[in-house]
């Protein structure tokens, strides 16, 4: 279990709630993805990739403010409080949070995409935890998984492949 | 035997500390003792590699199949649930998995 949020506080939907709440316009990306296109996998925070825009920066802040978002540490269980405003957003690619809905990953450009609009092409509506949201292709969550080559993505990416090989590649 | 026990037991066999399994595997001894202390549970395909690692293979077969069928029958089995149930589900077994 990564630090941040306890894992009895993960719930998706509330993140995603806040989301579409605000009109954030963003992809759902990682194991969520993953998981919503049949793989057997177990993930334990929610990663999406938000629109870089201005606006949509605005957006997210007001979502992560209604989260009580801060950033995730090993050092400080609670997580940090920082400065949420569309200004500070736009000054990293990728944000590990801790929010009282659980652990959630911002990535404006996950290794081997292009970002949101690259995402997007791709990506389907799909309905979970109660609210209908774009979620990527499960070939585009492989594509960065290949990629960004950690140990725990190449772990998986065994059994994503077979999950892409028996649904034919084939959206959700 | 559970997964913690398994892997100590290969890790001991090929004559192997947690710190030299974890470097093999090119992963931290911290993790190894999390895996092994039972407080973090390896999905099937870190299991296996790391065993792998210790010079050892998992080879064993659930309800007649190989692990690579298991992966496709567990597959199968999650595909007919909506995006939702998936997702619903998986959120469900990781609070269990990993609530200690």
């Amino acid at each position: 279990m990564s630090p941040g949020a306890s894992i009895a506080d993960f719930e998706p939907g509330l993140v995603l709630r806040a989301l579409e709440a605000h009109h954030v316009r963003y992809v759902v990306i990682g194991g969520i993805a993953a998981i919503a296109a049949g793989a057997p996998i177990l993930t334990t925070d929610l990663d999406v990739t938000p629109s870089s825009s201005r606006e949509n920066l605005e957006r997210l802040t007001l979502a992560l403010r209604d989260l009580d978002a801060k950033l995730r540490s090993r050092d400080a269980h609670a997580g940090v409080r920082f400065p949420i405003d569309a200004d500070m957003l736009a000054t990293a690619d990728s944000w590990t949070l801790t929010t009282r809905a659980g652990n959630v990953d911002l990535m404006f450009a996950p290794a081997g995409t292009q970002g949101y609009d690259d995402l997007r092409r791709s990506a389907t509506r799909e309905r979970i935890a109660g609210v209908t949201v774009a979620v990527a292709a499960l070939s585009d969550v492989i594509r960065s998984k290949e990629a960004a080559n950690r140990e725990k993505d190449s772990m998986q990416l065994p059994i994503l492949r077979r999950t892409l090989e028996q649904i034919g590649g084939r959206p959700l | 035997m559970v997964s913690g026990d398994l892997l100590r037991e290969a890790r001991l066999r090929a004559g192997l500390t947690q710190a030299e399994l974890a470097e093999r595997a090119g992963t931290a001894r911290s993790q190894i003792s999390r895996y092994e202390r039972g407080d973090v549970l390896p999905s099937l395909e870190v299991l296996r590699r790391l065993i792998r690692a210790c010079g050892l293979e998992l080879g064993f077969r659930i309800f007649g199949a190989d692990i690579d069928d298991h992966d496709s029958t567990l597959i199968a089995q999650t595909l007919p649930l909506t995006p939702e149930q998936r997702v619903n589900r998986a959120v469900r077994a990781a609070k269990h998995l990993y609530a200690a």
